[in-house]
């Protein structure tokens, strides 16, 4: 980068890709939201040999974890799903606010909603992994 | 124990390092971190440690301020990597376990000098989103004969989205707006929301062409960094969401309210007793 740019770069003070892990000391939504980000490339950067040819995986732990890469994601998905298009657990909004309220699409009932998709998500891992670690070579895949 | 009189609350208790990010796009190449100590006491607020600089080492300090009292949102920036109102925080609420403090202007705005942000493009995408109220009676606004009803229950629809600030803390501090610029942002979004449930509106399908957009509301995926750093509580991810489950909805036939009715004034009526 020449002078300009890196005026330009301190001056315009954007952060890109990095502002998606700057997760430190903010809530576990965000978390998710950057690990999402993560497996949804990840699941993409697969679909392109998987596409060339159907038969194609990328071998035995691999496959474990494939499964936790997608399962995260359709888990995430189905929460994401939910809460945009139908609004579940996201609460009403206040009339009358204490003083030092926590909002409440943080700590209201979404968060089981999020207990939920975690659960959903370590059960389809699980069973994925078990498949594809002992089951699979078994079956001579 | 001994009771502390209230003199006490001024007695300096800790000596405090404020590193403060300092740079001016116009003079210098490369931003530089400048190191303060200041002494202070336990309602020291970061907005006095930095007015005490300014005054007592460092003039040429910049940062924008203006109630000093969490009213106006004028004096947001980065504290220790998080948004924050410095009128609003103390030193030693950020301070406890630590001897420094990091400040740095706010992320995501372009920066005109030291603390202090350039809000333009903040304002134009509120802006954007016609925060004003929209009627399509334009007889009765030339020549209002009375009020217009609203009951509490819709009044609680979009009270809590009018506490906005307008501090840019969600938008600093929102991961989409980092990678996506012409993104709107949860603060116009929110208030898109908090326009388009008031019954006196007129303007539900016009907004909705303006936020249901490449850039627009389906850009949030629910981090929920926004309500977290929100200083006043107004929760601008509910607002998104909420926003987008109106326009899903929309697209089935539903509409938010009901018109409101005018409510004859009756200055004039009332007899004194």
């Amino acid at each position: 980068m020449g002078e300009r740019e890196y005026l330009e770069y301190y001056a315009l003070n954007r952060r890109g890709v990095s502002g998606w892990f700057k997760i430190r000391g903010y809530v576990l939504e965000r978390k998710l939201y950057l690990f999402h980000r993560i497996t949804g490339i990840l699941i993409v950067l697969f679909m392109l040999p998987h596409f060339y040819s159907t038969g194609w995986h990328p071998g035995l732990w691999w496959d474990a974890l494939l499964g936790i890469i997608i399962t995260f994601h359709v888990a995430n998905g189905i929460r994401l799903t939910l809460l945009e298009l139908l609004g579940i657990g996201i609460g009403k909004p206040l009339l009358v606010k204490k003083p030092f309220q926590r909002p409440v699409s943080i700590e209201g009932k979404q968060r089981y909603l999020l207990a939920l998709t975690i659960l959903l998500f370590l059960v389809l891992a699980i069973i994925w992994s078990y498949y594809a670690v002992l089951v699979k070579p078994l079956m001579g895949g | 124990m001994m009771e502390q009189s209230s003199i006490d609350l001024w007695k300096p208790v800790k000596v405090v390092k404020l590193r403060v990010y300092k740079y001016n796009p116009k003079k210098d190449f490369f931003p530089e971190w400048k190191e303060y100590e200041i002494e202070v006491s336990r309602g020291t607020t970061i907005l006095d440690a930095l007015l005490r600089i300014k005054e007592e080492i460092d003039p040429s300090l910049s940062f924008r301020y203006s109630c000093g009292q969490a009213l106006c949102g004028s004096c947001a920036m980065m504290v220790n990597g998080r948004q924050m109102l410095v009128c609003r925080t103390r030193v030693l609420e950020v301070a406890h376990n630590r001897d420094f403090i990091e400040l740095r202007p706010l992320d995501n705005f372009s920066v005109i000098r030291d603390l202090v942000g350039d809000f333009t493009p903040f304002f134009e995408k509120h802006r954007a989103v016609k925060p004003w109220i929209i009627r399509k009676d334009v007889e009765e606004l030339e020549n209002p004969t009375g009020e217009y009803r609203q009951t509490i229950e819709e009044y609680a629809r979009y009270y809590q989205f009018t506490d906005c600030l307008k501090c840019g803390a969600c938008y600093s501090a929102c991961p989409t707006v980092a990678t996506d610029h012409e993104y709107l942002g949860p603060q116009a979004l929110a208030q898109a929301y908090r326009y388009m449930v008031d019954s006196r509106d007129d303007g539900l399908d016009e907004r909705i062409a303006i936020v249901d957009s490449d850039h627009g509301c389906w850009r949030c995926h629910f981090a929920t960094s926004c309500s977290d750093v929100c200083p006043k509580y107004v929760d601008p991810g509910q607002g998104i969401q909420l926003l987008k489950r109106l326009i899903v909805r929309r697209k089935f036939g539903f509409r938010p309210h009901k018109p409101a009715e005018v409510l004859p004034s009756k200055i004039g009526e009332v007899k004194r007793r």
